[in-house]
């Protein structure tokens, strides 16, 4: 029998696994990074947070966006391999609980929840490390701009990533997913109030 | 009682089980020298197999047992070899 680690190390080799848990790992990301985006530039914008109320807002924003991640997609993931299941059952008359197929649709879930998590944990927790640096080495209104173009990059990142695997140019890509972080700052600031 | 030197089944199971999975994990059981493993049909869903299973003991219990903790199921042992030495289907008249 495999390892407990040798059977995860398989399951992300599963294209199937690492192409669900891409999907929710982005998609988390950018609504975690736009959200920390915009948390921060409002709240630079309000003037009246200091920089460590800032870092505890975003990290309450995080735990909130992190356990949607894992608990929606641990739902989700649950209803649709066990429809799978029923499915393969209908065409093996057989029942699968407790065979191989049905362990590694479990574990594949875990793996699905795990990544569709941290996706906005990295995505919120990223942008505010300079606001670490308040009062050290930057001021607030520095923290902001780093914290948006860490976010930026971020979301370069994940559009860069996105254009390589489908053979596109990550570049165009890239500044194409980038952009909507700058959209969302430019948002912020022209908002009246 | 004797051993089992050869073991042909058909079996079904699920496309997401790889066949080289079921060829390498029957491989590695005890009393089993080797394994072919033939697709005989290919559906949405699932697939059929012809296992051919060589050894000097194998305990057909087990590779049931092993067949289905990967999620497939045995359609029909389509033949067995028992005893000291291998002997080989023989052609009859009708064939």
């Amino acid at each position: 029998m495999p390892s407990r680690i040798e059977t995860y190390r398989n399951l992300l080799r599963d294209e199937n696994v690492r192409s669900i848990s891409r999907r929710y790992f982005i998609s988390n990301g950018f609504d975690g990074t736009l959200t920390c985006i915009g948390i921060i530039v409002g709240s630079f914008l309000g003037g009246s947070q200091s920089a460590m109320e800032i870092v505890r807002v975003v990290a309450g924003g995080t735990v909130g966006l992190a356990a949607s991640g894992v608990w929606s997609v641990w739902e989700i993931e649950r209803a649709e391999k066990l429809a799978e299941l029923k499915r393969v059952e209908e065409k093996m008359l057989t029942d699968l609980e407790g065979t191989k197929l049905h362990d590694q649709k479990g574990a594949a879930r875990k793996v699905n929840a795990a990544m569709s998590g941290l996706g906005p944990t990295i995505g919120m927790l990223l942008p505010i490390a300079p606001y670490f640096l308040v009062g050290v080495a930057l001021s607030i209104l520095w923290a902001t701009v780093l914290g948006v173009a860490i976010g930026v990059g971020i979301l370069f990142a994940f559009g860069a990533y996105m254009g390589g695997i489908s053979e596109q140019n990550w570049v165009i890509a890239g500044v194409r997913t980038g952009a909507v972080g700058i959209v969302v700052g430019a948002i912020n600031i022209v908002l009246p109030g | 009682m004797s051993s089992i030197k050869r073991l042909v089944l058909d079996l079904m199971k699920p496309n997401e089980i790889e066949n080289v999975e079921f060829a390498r994990t029957i491989a590695g059981m005890d009393g089993v020298d080797g394994v072919n493993a033939s697709l005989l049909e290919s559906d949405k869903k699932v697939q059929n197999l012809k296992l051919t299973i060589e050894g000097e003991a194998i305990d057909d219990g087990e590779i049931t047992n092993t067949i289905e903790n990967l999620g497939g199921t045995v359609h029909s042992v389509d033949e067995v070899a028992c005893g000291d030495r291998l002997v080989e289907e023989s052609p009859t008249h009708q064939d």
